[in-house]
């Protein structure tokens, strides 16, 4: 490479292999049964933050492939209009296309690919050996590879979902979407919104409590920066897309009403749940990229970023606003000029900060030392695509022309600059980071020479979108004169995507027989996971590392303080500095650390567990067995039966597992509490339980929001609560208010070490549950008898399916309350009360929804 | 006819800067100004970025001499200066993105109002899968076939059958959601007579890339003589050959 002193390669090379070697001895010291990384087991079982991270960029590359064909097959499609009759892929094949390839790429492939480098990089930018719930994080990918399958599985079932990747209703409902595919589709989301919600209560956690002494959030490197804000993002808007799902899946499955033709205002319903996790969707796609940006920019201008402060205050001001803009999908439905205008405002509002981030970056290069690496010139090719995608989309601001722009290529082409730019600068991230993951560099040529077939396939396919937009969306029988455009970005699909088959090759044939590189292969890279080995070791550094003094050093438990960080050495270039770190802290830290890893062997963290896998694949099967169900019944034969008992299976190893992972012993990563904003003090375990229980608020949210709309489409007044009788309501009011107290006398008998009382109180808290459950079962039986059943009308629909919900929570808290009174009968939670606390506070949350439910469903 | 449409209108859409007329004229006039500054935003931008990657690429090493500074690692972050000409650049970013919007916001105010209702005419659209149908204010139907007389305002209630479409007419510049259950409301006015097309701009179903309609814009002379001719509640049907073509090859 033109820009790194040989010198120091060799120096470097020397010090990677010695690395490399140390970290499979690592795996061996601690992995109890934890295999190395060539074993095929280890795959399956690992938890470590590292590889998962290895995990969901292999799977989310996977989906590229199969977003890209698609894309392939519909830009042969649109090669030339086509008549009736003279089409390559069927009418609904293409639809299927469309849909499919938008829901892959946004869901299966973008959010996945930066959290594959969110997994492997933040815990290390931020001083964590590992996320705060390691077998969680397995959860996550596990749970979003199955549904990635399921995703595939729902195209053999009759064709999959075929209504647009914005899933319009009431075309995404049976009536005019039968296949079970369609259904199926809609359940693989559901599985992967799951995966995405317990990756962002761990991420939150982590990142807000497992911070390196010194780093506070202040001082985040900007990568973290953008995938917090990310993944906050994340909890909110994809609570309300579940909410929008399971009412979907409910109409698709249960025949519930919600979104039907007939029902008051089902299609507007819709665009507002969609919207209002689709708008901040867009920059939880799109942040990571500029994190990507902002450090590659740093490193390769050798320039700290301009106006960091303001950058960071104007990814927070976007990351709230995009809560409030959703409307604007909306500019043509039925909404009044006020609203249009309140919308347009926050709109231009939430543009601005873009304004500034980018001429922060571009000043960034000012008096700095640009080396063109890979990496360096796709994030440069990124910035120069958003730009692009950003001016078109002052067009679309601007309301009179969204009214001609709505439903056409002109939108097509914008948010494919946008979305694929931001893609553009996560390959980039992919090359800047693939010598830290594999600890080999890249073969720079080839890398030179997949930039420049993709920048020109990128350009030439999506430009002529902009020349040619008059094309409506989805549509391939359009004007003839706009062939010779359509055919120019068919073309340039082409270009883009075989350029991927340069950066596999290169990739693949460099992670075996790439040059080893040293700890910091990249001058100027300042974050701490250049400070580490390249792969990293196990649980990533050796030491604790602090920012105390204003800078990284790793404070040994024997040795009172190594300087690590870069800034030993005089500090006058960068080079030497680096060079210096990779030697003197791991010559240091082999003799120094091992006796810690073996006193620590008894309690050591944990790094492996079958179990989240086997859970997902249980909530593969549970899905899947349903998929076929119209209005809560199977169909008829052999196929309805075979779903069944997949769907029982699937049951049966859900619960199963649930089971084994709560009793195996597993110990997550240990660490000295460092920076913690703002939840210092607090236990991991119930920060997270908060987290989550914040994200369960707004799914509650969006379905009471779905009821209200709903009831004030039909006219408030004219709505008759469907139960005649508040009375058993009210009774199941006392019950779980009683419960909830008795919660409270479970929690105060395992202070007091009384295993008798808290056994009793949890028993209690149980039977009242099932009180409560029964009760319900006797309400609806006799509701069913009365002939109201869920596909009624759109009333009980909503109240079937609203309180269904809230059973659903009852259910899933007895069932865990079963299994702490079997544990406390053998005397656990004497010493280490926190389960039951932590239970306590869900079982409180779900009395207080009970609250807010009674008065709407009953009285009013 | 733009002064019948701007009757009512306040003054500052009198007043030559905010373009009124058909929905045409003020589509062109603005996406002209915005494809003309946002060319000219783009290009010296872009112009900018490459300059500046080129000045200080790596092996020009002026940069070194200005700056010594460079970031080590294991540093905390922090910034570079240049905060004020950051400041300035986003300032006048701001300037422009708001006063376009601005301007192009008295616009839509214009477009809102829309034509009175004295005289203009009123038809309901109604999507379905995967055509449209028309229904005059004197009840005739029509279906696949929007007769209209040029020159004079019309207003569109537009809604669905069905499923969720988009009713638009590209060459008139007219647009609007068809939502079941719902009515969405646009007006346009065509000046030259001819054939147009109307097409569905939402995902709909199979039929989506052939929902469309003929859109026939007779002169006013001719509208009239046959609008008397349609009764009470009667109604036609022209299928356009696509539809048709469709429909067949429809698997039953």
């Amino acid at each position: 490479m033109s820009d790194t002193d040989p010198e120091r390669t060799d120096g470097g090379t020397e010090v990677g292999s010695e690395v490399v070697a140390g970290g499979h001895e690592d795996d061996h010291d601690h992995g109890h049964d934890f295999p190395g990384t060539g074993s095929i087991k280890r795959w399956f079982v690992t938890t470590n933050h590292k590889d998962v991270g290895i995990l969901y960029i292999v799977t989310s590359l996977f989906f590229l492939v199969l977003g890209g064909v698609l894309a392939w097959l519909m830009r042969i499609q649109l090669w030339a209009p086509r008549a009736p009759g003279e089409t390559i892929l069927a009418p609904v094949a293409y639809n299927q296309a469309v849909s499919a390839h938008g829901l892959l790429m946004v869901f299966w492939f973008l959010s996945p690919f930066a959290f594959g480098f969110a997994n492997y990089i933040v815990p290390l930018q931020l001083g964590a050996k590992d996320l705060a719930f390691p077998r969680l994080n397995a959860l996550s990918y596990w749970l979003y590879l199955f549904s990635g399958i399921l995703f595939g599985v729902s195209f053999f079932q009759g064709g999959t979902f075929s209504g647009g990747w914005t899933m319009y209703a009431p075309l995404n409902v049976p009536t005019f979407t039968p296949d079970v595919g369609a259904s199926t589709a809609v359940l693989a989301l559901v599985l992967f919104v799951a995966s995405v919600t317990v990756s962002s209560v761990n991420f939150l956690t982590t990142m807000h409590r497992m911070r390196a002494e010194g780093l506070t959030l202040r001082n985040m490197p900007l990568f973290s920066w953008t995938i917090l804000l990310t993944v906050w993002m994340m909890l909110f808007a994809f609570a309300a897309l579940l909410a929008a799902l399971m009412v979907l899946s409910a109409d698709r499955l249960l025949g519930t009403t919600y979104f039907a033709m007939e029902s008051p205002a089902g299609a507007l319903l819709w665009t507002h749940l969609f919207w209002f996790f689709g708008h901040p969707e867009v920059y939880i796609v799109f942040f990571p990229a500029l994190g990507v940006m902002a450090e590659v920019f740093q490193t390769f201008t050798g320039r700290r970023i301009v106006g960091r402060k303001w950058f960071i205050i104007a990814m927070v001001l976007v990351a709230i606003q995009s809560f409030v803009v959703w409307m604007h999908h909306m500019f043509l439905t039925s909404i009044n000029l006020q609203v249009k205008t309140l919308f347009m405002i926050t709109t231009i509002g939430i543009s601005l900060p873009f304004d500034l981030m980018v001429f922060a970056l571009i000043y960034t290069m000012l008096k700095g030392k640009i080396r063109f690496t890979t990496p360096f010139l796709f994030v440069f090719g990124a910035l120069l695509l958003f730009i692009i995608g950003g001016i078109t989309g002052v067009f679309l601001g601007a309301v009179v022309l969204d009214y001609e722009f709505r439903g056409t290529y002109w939108v097509v082409a914008h948010f494919h600059y946008v979305m694929v730019g931001g893609v553009t600068a996560l390959v980039g991230g992919l090359y800047y980071w693939f010598p830290k993951i594999t600890g080999r560099m890249y073969d720079e040529f080839l890398g030179k020479v997949h930039f420049a077939a993709y920048f020109v396939g990128f350009n030439l396919l999506y430009f002529p979108l902009f020349v040619a937009w008059e094309t409506p969306r989805r549509v391939f029988d359009y004007a003839p004169e706009l062939a010779p455009w359509h055919q120019l970005a068919t073309i340039g699909g082409f270009v883009l995507g075989l350029s991927f088959l340069i950066m596999f090759y290169n990739l693949f044939k460099s992670a075996f027989t790439g040059d080893p590189v040293s700890d910091n292969p990249w001058e100027y890279a300042t974050t701490a996971e250049w400070a580490v080995s390249s792969p990293p070791p196990l649980e990533n550094f050796e030491g604790t590392p602090t920012y105390r003094d204003g800078h990284l050093s790793f404070i040994l438990d024997r040795e009172s303080d190594v300087t690590g960080g870069a800034t030993a050495a005089d500090g006058s270039g960068g080079a030497t500095a680096g060079g210096g770190v990779a030697t003197s802290p791991h010559t240091a830290v082999t003799t120094e650390y091992e006796p810690t890893v073996e006193a620590t062997e008894v309690e050591g963290p944990s790094h492996a567990s079958i179990w989240p896998f086997v859970l997902s694949l249980g909530a593969f099967l549970i899905l899947l067995g349903i998929s076929p169900l119209q209005d809560a019944a199977f169909p008829e034969g052999m196929m309805g039966a075979a779903y069944a008992t997949t769907a029982v299976a699937g049951f049966g190893v859900t619960l199963g597992s649930l089971i084994a992972m709560g009793l195996e012993p597993f110990h997550g990563p240990v660490f000295d509490e460092g920076e913690a904003w703002p939840f210092s003090g607090i236990d991991n375990g119930k920060v997270g339980m908060w987290i989550f229980l914040a994200s369960d608020v707004v799914l509650f949210g969006g379905f009471l929001g779905a009821y209200i709309f709903t009831r004030f489409a039909f006219g408030w007044t004219g709505w008759q609560p469907v139960p005649d009788d508040p009375i058993p309501g009210l009774v199941n009011t006392y019950i779980l208010l009683t419960s909830s107290f008795t919660v409270v006398l479970a929690l105060v008998a395992a202070e007091k070490k009384h295993k008798l009382g808290l056994v009793t109180s949890l028993g209690a808290t149980f039977v009242l549950g099932i009180g409560f459950l029964v009760n319900k079962a006797l309400e609806w039986q006799h509701l069913f008898h009365e002939g109201l059943w869920l596909s009624t009308n759109v009333r009980t629909s909503t109240f079937f399916l609203t309180t269904g919900l809230h059973a659903a929570h009852v259910i899933a808290g007895l069932i865990i309350a079963l299994y702490l009174t079997a544990r406390a009968w053998r005397g656990a939670y004497l010493e280490d009360n926190r389960s039951v606390e932590y239970f306590g506070l869900y079982w409180h949350f779900v009395d207080i929804v009970w609250l807010f439910l009674f008065p709407l469903f009953y009285i009013l | 006819m733009g002064t019948t449409l701007v009757g009512s209108s306040p003054l500052f859409l009198q007043s030559g800067l905010v373009p009124r007329g058909s929905r045409i004229i003020v589509f062109e006039s603005i996406f002209e100004v915005f494809l003309l500054l946002g060319t000219l935003v783009g290009v010296v931008v872009i112009g900018y970025m490459l300059y500046n990657a080129y000045k200080y690429r790596s092996g020009a090493t002026k940069g070194d001499e200005e700056v010594g500074d460079r970031p080590v690692l294991g540093e905390l972050p922090t910034g570079s200066g240049g905060g004020r000409k950051l400041a300035t650049s986003f300032f006048m970013s701001m300037i422009i993105v708001v006063s376009l919007i601005s301007w192009t916001y008295l616009t839509l105010l214009y477009v809102e109002e829309g034509p009175s209702a004295d005289n203009s005419l009123d038809i309901e659209a109604e999507g379905y899968q995967f055509g449209w149908r028309f229904t005059y204010p004197n009840g005739h139907t029509t279906d696949g076939v929007l007769r209209i007389p040029a020159e004079q305002p019309v207003r569109l209630q537009v809604t669905s059958a069905d499923v969720f479409h988009n009713f638009g007419i590209p060459e008139l510049r007219v647009k609007t959601d068809a939502i079941p259950g719902q009515e969405t409301e646009t007006w346009f006015v065509a000046n030259e007579t001819g054939t147009y097309t109307a097409q569905c701009y939402e995902l709909c179903g199979a039929g989506h890339s052939y929902m469309s309609a003929e859109v026939i814009v007779m002169p006013p002379d001719e509208y009239e003589e046959w609008y008397e001719s349609t009764g009470n509640g009667s109604s036609e049907s022209v299928s356009t050959e696509n539809q048709t073509a469709f429909v067949e090859a429809r698997p039953a």
